[in-house]
């Protein structure tokens, strides 16, 4: 108990704000991945379907999945903003 | 050689900003990212003279070894990029601008590789600089092209109460455009630095500067490119 008093004496707001900033930067990334990962692994997967059906249509199809990737990225890249900023500039 | 290294940590999201003061108006340039596009400027159009020596004015029968690798990867940038286009008229107007933005974009990732070399890109106003291009070209385009009132008559479709979403979809398209090819060369430098510096300073590093450097640099001037193609494409044809 004494012990548990003596650490909390030395602990500061801004050290609570310090810590508060790395767990939401990494919450931030990790939770913001998800959605971006698994679209782009459904875009992945279609695209794949459709070239061992056609695969003369490879290079059309590659060319609109890594586009179409590219759109669904955007949300990650967006959260990887967002922790670039809690991490560095907040 | 560690204490380099660590520097480069601390040093990572630090710039060198020289003011400007013209008329009491204070201009920032970031020195790093503007000699970095220089040297990409220069490295590209030194590359263009001395290719151009290889080619042989009028078409003979046999084309020398420049020539045909040339012709096949001009022949690849427009099949690749150009012939997204709708129309062919489009395609071949639009080829040199497309072109140049996705060879811009590609040597400028590819310059981070380089030791005590940084890429413009990963500075967000280099990326907003060639998003707003983008933007400004595609609809200017579309305004000489349809005249100006189809143009505004597009904002209007398919409802009038839709002009507001409208409005926001094409101030959106600038803003991920420069937003996606910044995040994602930045955060390769950062992991890259980070790696190089916290865990494994030899042997990693060069894998991870081919994947992320040259891997990824490349996918991303080839999105960068498409995604003006389809810019332009939507504001003309749609």
């Amino acid at each position: 108990m004494q012990d548990a008093q003596a650490v909390a004496a030395g602990i500061s707001g801004a050290d609570i704000a310090e810590a508060a900033k790395y767990i939401a930067a990494g919450l931030c990334m990790g939770i913001g991945a998800i959605g971006s990962a698994i679209g782009e692994g459904i875009a992945a997967a279609h695209a794949l379907d459709g070239m061992a059906r056609q695969p003369e249509m490879q290079g059309a199809l590659l060319r609109t999945m890594v586009l179409g990737q590219a759109i669904t990225e955007t949300t990650g890249i967006y959260s990887l903003l967002i922790a670039i900023v809690l991490l560095f500039v907040i | 050689m560690f204490e380099q290294l660590a520097g480069l940590l601390t040093h990572l999201g630090e710039k060198q900003i020289a003011v400007v003061s013209v008329g009491g108006f204070e201009i920032r340039f970031d020195i790093m990212a503007l000699a970095m596009s220089w040297v990409v400027i220069f490295l590209l159009i030194l590359l263009a003279l001395v290719l151009r020596r290889g080619l042989r004015k009028p078409v003979e029968e046999k084309p020398t070894r420049t020539q045909a690798a040339l012709d096949s990867l001009v022949g690849l940038l427009r099949g690749q990029l150009s012939d997204n286009f709708a129309s062919e008229r489009l395609a071949t107007m639009m080829f040199p601008f497309i072109s140049t933005l996705f060879l811009y974009v590609l040597f400028s990732n590819w310059l981070g590789v380089v030791p005590y070399m940084m890429s413009p890109t990963q500075d967000l106003n280099v990326t907003f600089g060639l998003a707003l291009l983008v933007f400004f070209v595609s609809h200017v385009l579309a305004i000489r092209l349809n005249g100006p009132r189809r143009y505004f008559k597009g904002f209007l479709e398919p409802y009038a109460f839709m002009l507001p979403i409208n409005l926001v979809g094409e101030i959106a398209k600038p803003l991920s455009h420069a937003f996606r090819l910044f995040g994602n060369i930045l955060a390769g430098t950062i992991l890259i630095t980070v790696i190089m510096v916290k865990f494994a300073p030899v042997i990693v590093p060069p894998f991870l500067q081919i994947f992320f450097g040259l891997f990824f640099g490349g996918i991303q001037a080839f999105v960068f490119a498409i995604l003006a193609v389809a810019y332009i494409n939507v504001a003309v044809e749609g």
